[in-house]
């Protein structure tokens, strides 16, 4: 009986980031886990406080910066309701677009990462090279591959490219023929199955009694997608299905993302669609000046509203690929935000680490800690 | 050590030319030693080429005056980082390993264990709380070691510079050999900070 | 879920600790409540609202007071909750929700850290984001952030 705490971090090819898992073990046996985070803590919160809505944009992709767009948007959501200004239609469906290219990217990253902790070397290859596919068409429109500050209050910076659906159109069939490839490598794969069956059990119950959402809470059977419960944007108009599994292992939790990698192809073919036939402004007119966002009409009426504009507060809640993220927007009539508040889904799933981690064996923690899909980046802010 | 200087500029190899090895090494006369085209040897007719380059070398020009350029020269070709994120860099760190860029054909191959790296990325924002955790790791590595700051966090906090928790450069830590603009810089903004290195390990004199 | 269906469930058990429910945008509303009634309707609005899952939990500075909100979610209403309570600045103290929602465990520790306000009864009250012994809460008003000093370049090949 020799029981003693080891680092697993902050520097180990588990953690995939900077943290630090504290594990109590006792030979093999994993008695007691205790997660230490903020070696990334940057300050977001407070660095907020200091800058227009619009430069904010530039934190929160590198907030989370494997799902850049998703905490735009989510910023973009909160900061648009606690100034009291709307998008235009078109522009809701660029974001659905970016939104979803993203959860393609974010999942696929997750993928080339997670499988290569098990053993499998060649699906982090696969997994890159169609990412950049995603990326490529990213740049395409934005200019960047991970920090693209493409969404503004009231919009987004510019329209895509004439000839930008075509191409998306492409990736998306080379994406819909490659699925079943990715699973062919880990389903049929007995190590993968060997490794992930039966792992990091966490039950509905436990899942939401700690807080964990997304493709976690999702792969326990519980179908809650706030795509689907709180429609933002232009979800309410498209079609799809929530990905849900019963298993609640490291199993499950692959099934899910994938079939979500799936539903997401489904929703952009509705949008580059939708795209095509509606052509209009992505930016909403008489924006203040002082939001800084181009294209906007100059003119004494922006200075008038930087005195005088309407105190408010802003709550968003979207479904990032991690899962439930929150932001709260605190609007006092200033140029800055009073204060910003954002919950990451990932914080919750790693707080939760002691249930789904405790009575397995050290070998076991980088599948389950990979199917967890950790972005410190997010979790410390 | 030094070699004299009209012999090292002789001795560079011109840009468009096929990389030769004994255009690395000071030689007196090139008659003396035998020709070695890195390019068309098998890898199996490898070691014996340079051993046999190399003993008619240090029998020539005596021993310490060689060997610095030809650990130089297979140091640089097989860098060794430590395999470690930090932010959203490490993300454009992974990628470049990945099928398009494929760095490793560089030698250059992500290491787990800081004993076994000569070459630290630090790839993303150094938060006060990490910094004596990234000092320890530098000093872990062996001796020659190299540092890369790649993009603007890790060269002078960024975005985050005005932060309450971020190391406003990770020079303020430890010796940094290479900046890589960017935030964050691109694969090939990376493979070129690696280059660059390169070239600063080619000149190594000590 | 309107305000009113709130106030209907929580008012009899609550009496003077409710002090109004609020429509909020987007949410099924606001309930402002008195921090020393607090454990009383965290139970109360898990058990007779079913909102099961603590999404996160925060704080505010307002110079003069400091508020701090929870945000809840239900399944079968299919909405959020928030509520909100005012605590002194000079003693920030509010009764912890670890033990109703044990999902707040790690949100109040960082609310701890963050905003300064201390939760009675926590199970582990400790630094979460910042290194131990870091004796500020960056997001009080009166933490100033400051540009840093000019860069002194420390390279090797200069």
């Amino acid at each position: 009986m020799s029981e003693m705490w080891i680092n697993m971090g902050p520097q180990h090819p588990m953690t995939h980031g900077l943290w630090n898992l504290r594990v109590k073990i006792d030979g093999e046996m994993i008695l007691d886990v205790d997660p230490e985070m903020g070696y990334l803590h940057r300050g977001i919160e407070k660095i907020s406080e200091d800058r227009h809505y619009n430069e904010v944009i530039t934190l929160m992709d590198r907030c989370c910066y494997v799902a850049g767009f998703s905490w735009e948007h989510l910023y973009i959501l909160g900061a648009e309701e606690a100034l009291h200004v709307e998008p235009p239609e078109r522009a809701e469906y660029l974001r659905v677009l970016c939104d979803e290219f993203q959860r393609i990217g974010s999942h696929l990253m997750w993928y080339a990462a997670f499988v290569q902790d098990i053993g499998l070397m060649s699906p982090f290859l696969y997994g890159m090279r169609d990412r950049d596919l995603v990326l490529d068409l990213f740049q395409s429109y934005t200019g960047a591959r991970m920090t693209y500050e493409y969404m503004r209050v009231g919009g987004v910076r510019n329209d895509v490219p004439p000839g930008f659906t075509d191409s998306a159109r492409k990736v998306l069939d080379w994406l819909t023929a490659r699925f079943p490839e990715y699973d062919q490598l880990c389903l049929g794969s007995t190590i993968f199955r060997e490794r992930c069956d039966e792992l990091g059990i966490l039950k509905a119950a436990d899942c939401v009694k700690h807080g964990v959402t997304g493709p976690m809470l999702r792969s326990a059977g519980v179908k809650r997608d706030l795509r689907k419960d709180r429609p933002y944007s232009a979800y309410d108009r498209l079609e799809f299905d929530v990905a849900v599994a019963d298993a609640a292992d490291v199993t499950a939790r692959y099934l899910v993302r994938m079939e979500e990698m799936r539903q997401s192809v489904r929703i952009l073919r509705q949008v580059l669609d939708w795209l095509d036939r509606h052509p209009g402004p992505v930016l909403a007119d008489h924006l203040p000046r002082w939001l800084g966002a181009p294209y906007a009409p100059i003119g004494n009426e922006g200075y008038l509203l930087k005195r005088n504009y309407p105190k408010g507060v802003g709550f968003s809640a979207i479904e990032e690929p991690h899962g439930e993220a929150l932001a709260y927007v605190v609007n006092d009539g200033g140029e800055h935000p009073y204060r910003v508040k954002f919950r990451s889904p990932v914080f919750a799933n790693i707080s939760a680490a002691r249930q789904y981690l405790v009575g397995y064996h050290v070998a076991d923690i980088p599948p389950i800690m990979g199917s967890v899909d950790v972005c410190v980046g997010e979790v410390d802010r | 050590m030094t070699t004299p200087a009209a012999q090292t500029s002789a001795a560079k190899p011109a840009g468009a030319e096929p990389y030769r090895l004994e255009g690395e090494l000071p030689m007196a006369t090139q008659a003396a030693v035998p020709f070695i085209e890195i390019e068309t040897l098998r890898a199996r007719e490898f070691i014996p080429a340079a051993r046999e380059a190399l003993s008619s070398l240090i029998a020539e020009q005596g021993q310490a005056k060689v060997i610095r350029p030809v650990f130089n020269w297979a140091g640089r070709n097989s860098l060794f980082p430590l395999h470690w994120g930090l932010a959203c860099c490490a993300i454009e760190f992974a990628a470049a390993f990945g099928a398009r860029w494929d760095a490793e054909r560089f030698g250059v191959v992500p290491r787990s264990s800081p004993r076994q790296c000569d070459l630290m990325i630090v790839n993303g924002t150094v938060t006060w709380k990490v910094a004596h955790k990234l000092i320890t790791l530098y000093e872990q590595m062996p001796e020659p070691k190299w540092v890369i700051a790649m993009g603007n966090c890790a060269t002078g906090g960024g975005p985050f510079r005005t932060a309450y928790s971020v190391v406003p450069g990770v020079d303020k830590l430890v010796p940094v050999d290479v900046y890589i603009a960017g935030c964050p810089p691109r694969p090939e903004a990376m493979l070129d900070g690696i280059l660059k290195l390169e070239e600063l390990i080619r000149e190594r004199k000590e | 879920m309107q305000p009113d269906d709130i106030t209907r469930a929580l008012g009899p058990k609550l009496g003077d600790g409710l002090l109004s429910v609020e429509p909020f945008e987007g949410t099924a509303g606001r309930v402002r409540f008195r921090p020393e009634s607090a454990l009383a309707l965290f139970e109360a609005v898990r058990d007779d609202l079913r909102f099961a899952h603590c999404a996160t939990v925060g704080g505010i500075d307002w110079v003069d007071h400091r508020e701090v909100f929870y945000v809840l979610w239900s399944d079968e209403a299919g909405q959020y909750l928030f509520l909100s309570a005012d605590v002194p600045a000079d003693a920030p103290h509010i009764e912890s929700a670890a033990s109703v929602w044990p999902s707040a465990n790690w949100h109040e520790r960082e609310a701890w850290e963050l905003v300064g306000i201390t939760f009675d009864h926590h199970p582990d009250l400790r630094h979460l984001l910042m290194p131990d012994g870091y004796v500020f809460h960056p997001l009080l008003r009166s933490f100033k952030l400051h540009e840093p000093e000019s860069l002194e370049v420390k390279s090797r090949h200069v």
